[in-house]
């Protein structure tokens, strides 16, 4: 860790001080939303791989099995 | 609102389901009719690693779903014997990919493996798999107490990185491409996994360094090998900490910031103070005893389920062996029975190594608990700590909940005893902790 990392975490009470200002309630509600749209996110990403992925399998050895067998 | 409670066996019953449809969409993958070759096992190991990998981030993502269902030291057992299968699991389906492409190729073996590293994600995949047996080497226990708990730890960490190579492989391959749905839901489970990851052990403990502000208070010596480090924070209520539970503390200095170590807390959490004690295992934790005063502290937790609503008897008995009194201190405090029915059964080999003693003596006093001190070699039959030995202490061991933190050695003897003799598994509380 460089010596203005360290600096810089030595001043993030001073940066940040309004973290301790935050009512318990508004960092509750934060929390869940922050989660909900991870797993959005999470949700979108998962959906737009799977649609995305190969429709063929390159790696199949049953569908050169299968290919070859046809010829 | 807490979390809803996930119980182990719901839990295993969700993975052994999830595993058993892998594996059986490895069957309708193979190429019928269905013989026991080569191909039938690269296609049934690729799909039980690809889930087992995914499972087993989920399991070590911290969530507290999982850590205050299931319990810790539940999941690192788990965890230590599924992530040797997974990655046996992966050495064979890409040993036995070989054979089988060469079978259905009709070429030689060496040209086969060509073949095969040459295709599509295959390459990212092997790299991946070197890592994960590197950190499967590294993690065995002849190997395991030759490295220091810190490099282990930066080691291990690279088995993220190594799930991820497998992932276009695995998408790619034949068992799940060309089938839209399942390539979706291959994907959400790992997507879903890393964003448990991605919560609980990164943005939870940075989120905790910004709301909290833990800072190192003071370091007090309690023996030669043995210092308290007392942390003053903001709202640390809102942490939900109990006694009996632990953090992975990372102390920001130059020269301890890459470690997380496990510690527990050693007095209940108050609305601004947090205590744990350390004992000096290695050059590592020896550096704790010289945190300066001020460093801020990054703390991934609460963890584990050794706390007091595990109790179900109307009795206690409390075993700390060592430095294993630290849970045990804070329960001391807080576990208030009717009739005052708690036993603290303290072993330690000296009485210097007895830490807490005065702490002990007056909550004993001010509660009406009682504290039994074993001082001395094991030998000593006034040491034992059987169950026999225990029930002579208590009285009827049975009616009792036991809590038990100890080293490796003295805990496997415990449980061993009171197993043996008949006590119930679900009345024994235990965490384990190894570096």
């Amino acid at each position: 860790m460089s010596d203005a990392t360290l600096e810089l975490g030595r001043r993030i009470p001073r940066i940040a001080r309004f973290s301790v200002a935050v009512s318990p309630s508004l960092i509750r509600w934060t929390l869940r939303t922050v989660t909900a749209i991870l797993f959005a996110a999470a949700t979108a990403f998962g959906v737009s791989l799977g649609m995305s992925a190969p429709e063929s399998p390159p790696t199949s050895v049953d569908n050169h099995h299968v290919a070859a067998s046809n010829q | 609102m807490r979390p809803p409670r996930l119980t182990a066996t719901a839990l295993l019953v969700l993975v052994w389901l999830g595993a058993a449809l892998a594996v059986l969409q490895g069957f309708f993958s193979a190429k019928l009719p269905l013989r026991f070759d080569a191909s039938l096992v690269a296609h049934l190991t690729g799909m039980a690693a690809g889930y087992g990998a995914a499972i087993m981030l989920i399991l070590m993502s911290r969530s507290p779903w999982l850590e205050r269902g299931v319990g810790t030291h539940r999941l690192a057992r788990w965890h230590s014997w599924g992530g040797p299968l997974v990655i046996i699991l992966s050495v064979v389906h890409a040993i036995a990919a070989v054979p089988a492409w060469a079978e259905v190729t009709s070429i030689d073996l060496i040209a086969a493996a060509k073949d095969v590293l040459d295709l599509p994600g295959l390459t990212t995949a092997l790299v991946g798999t070197v890592i994960l047996v590197l950190v499967g080497l590294a993690s065995l226990p002849a190997l395991r107490r030759r490295i220091a708990y810190e490099r282990w730890h930066v080691l291990h960490l690279l088995a993220y990185l190594a799930v991820a190579l497998g992932f276009a492989h695995q998408l790619a391959g034949p068992d799940l491409a060309g089938r839209r749905w399942l390539q979706i839901a291959w994907s959400l489970l790992y997507t879903y996994a890393f964003a448990l990851v991605l919560r609980w052990r990164v943005f939870q403990p940075l989120f905790q360094l910004w709301r909290h502000r833990l800072r190192v208070e003071e370091v007090r010596q309690e023996s030669p090998d043995v210092c308290s480090v007392l942390m003053s924070g903001h709202h640390l209520d809102e942490l939900r900490a109990e006694p009996g539970q632990f953090f992975r503390w990372r102390f920001l200095t130059r020269q301890t910031w890459r470690s997380a170590y496990p510690f527990s807390l050693s007095a209940p959490a108050t609305r601004d103070r947090l205590r744990i004690t350390v004992k000096a295992r290695g050059a590592g934790t020896r550096q704790i005893f010289e945190i300066p005063v001020g460093t801020l502290v990054f703390a991934e937790g609460p963890y584990g389920a050794l706390t007091p609503r595990r109790r179900r008897r109307p009795r206690v008995l409390l075993i700390a062996g060592g430095v294993g009194i630290t849970p045990m201190r804070a329960l001391f405090e807080v576990i208030d029975l009717p009739g005052k029915d708690v036993t603290l059964v303290y072993r330690a080999s000296s009485e210097q190594d007895l830490v807490f003693k005065h702490e002990i003596d007056e909550i004993a006093e001010r509660s009406g608990a009682r504290v039994v001190y074993l001082v001395g070699p094991s030998s000593d039959a006034a040491n034992d700590m059987s169950a026999h030995a225990l029930n002579r202490i208590v009285g009827d061991l049975s009616d009792h909940d036991v809590y038990l933190c100890a080293s490796p050695r003295l805990a496997a003897r415990v449980r061993e005893s009171l197993l043996h003799r008949g006590f119930p598994r679900h009345q024994l509380h235990e965490e384990r902790f190894s570096f």
